[in-house]
């Protein structure tokens, strides 16, 4: 019942056999496939970092070039709203200077206006002031009071004009 | 009593007397074999099957099993142990079938174990080296040698007994049962010898190895 023969020799061989079998087609396949996956997810995972990291990077660059583009912006604004001024300056200076040049010259003209009026205003009234001297002259004789009541009147019409014109200077 | 005795199948013209459980280990063979072609025939590493999914988690419980046993390093031991566990899980349940389990064959035990003590010595001469394996001997004493060297036959001898008795035993115990009470009985009983005990016994035997692989690698 209980003995040692060849049996044992051949169980070896039988053993041996299916260890190179079993490796060949059972383990080392299956284990081939799950390093592969491993390795496949590791590799996912290695990308995904890698992806994150590239966009971290990019989202940096852009950050930096946007506050680049707002400080553009603002020095730009900054100029031209100098520039705006400068030249609000220029017109409203130059408005001025006109201005006042035309109201120079409509005085002259209004000062010149007014003499010119005077003059004839006291040529006007000198003729005047003869007719109605040869007037009373018909009526009444006498040089000497022609001559005196001539020069009294020139007086008093002197008198109001300049008042008058002093008048209109204000 | 006959049922006891391994009987010579055939005789071959030089090889001499095939023992039965010679044939059943063929059998066995044929039955691990074949499944494993068609099963990992289109292995898939994205979408995998469901029976692929079992497939690899079988592999790699087995795998995590014996890296906790003998370490990462020494993953080059393990195709061996899967296979000495797959083919004792078969053995020493095929008797479910009808045949008789191979391993209650004392030459079957014995090869096994003789390809244990083998394997054991091998890994710890590749790991350390043959001069640090023929002066453990004398650790950590001299007077041990001895006993030293004879472990290195009792620790197989003593996988092969236990295996082989156990087998035998359950065997034996299960026939009787079968003889005296042929009804209902034997069921619980052949659960226990056959599925339980020899399960079992598989294991003990791989994690055994395992653990004295361990210990001359140390």
């Amino acid at each position: 019942m209980i003995q040692i023969n060849m049996n044992l020799v051949y169980t070896i061989i039988n053993l041996v056999v299916l260890y190179l079998l079993l490796r060949h087609f059972l383990i080392r396949p299956v284990t081939q496939v799950m390093e592969k996956r491993k390795q496949m997810v590791e590799e996912g995972f290695k990308n995904a970092q890698d992806m994150q990291n590239d966009a971290l990077k990019m989202k940096q660059e852009y950050e930096e070039a946007l506050s680049g583009a707002k400080q553009e912006s603002v020095r730009i604004v900054d100029n031209a709203r100098r520039a705006a001024r400068a030249e609000y300056d220029r017109i409203v200076g130059e408005a001025g200077e006109k201005a006042g040049s035309i109201i120079e010259s409509a005085k002259e003209t209004v000062r010149m206006e007014r003499e010119k009026t005077m003059k004839e205003l006291q040529s006007e009234i000198a003729g005047l002031a003869a007719a109605s001297a040869a007037k009373i002259v018909g009526r009444q004789t006498g040089e000497q009071a022609d001559r005196e009541l001539y020069e009294q009147f020139l007086k008093e019409t002197a008198g109001k004009a300049g008042e008058g014109s002093e008048n209109e200077d204000r | 009593m006959e049922e006891m005795n391994c009987e010579t199948v055939f005789t071959l013209p030089v090889l001499g007397g095939i023992s039965e459980s010679v044939v059943v280990t063929w059998i066995i063979m044929a039955v691990l074999v074949i499944p494993s072609i068609i099963l990992t025939r289109n292995l898939r590493v994205e979408n995998p099957g469901k029976v692929q999914l079992a497939l690899e988690a079988a592999i790699s419980w087995a795998q995590d099993f014996f890296e906790g046993v003998i370490g990462k390093e020494n993953r080059r031991y393990i195709p061996y142990l899967i296979t000495v566990l797959l083919y004792l899980a078969v053995a020493n349940t095929i008797a479910l079938f009808g045949f008789k389990p191979p391993t209650k064959d004392l030459n079957v035990t014995a090869a096994l174990a003789i390809m244990s003590m083998f394997l054991i010595e091998y890994s710890g001469i590749r790991k350390n080296g043959l001069k640090h394996w023929l002066r453990h001997f004398g650790q950590p004493v001299p007077v041990v040698a001895p006993i030293m060297v004879l472990e290195v036959v009792i620790r197989p001898l003593s996988l092969c007994m236990r295996l082989f008795g156990n087998m035998l035993a359950g065997f034996v115990v299960l026939e009787l049962l079968k003889y005296f009470v042929p009804l209902i009985i034997p069921v619980p009983v052949s659960f226990y010898f056959d599925i339980f005990d020899g399960l079992l016994q598989a294991y003990v035997f791989v994690f055994l190895t395992a653990l004295f692989m361990t210990e001359e690698m140390e």
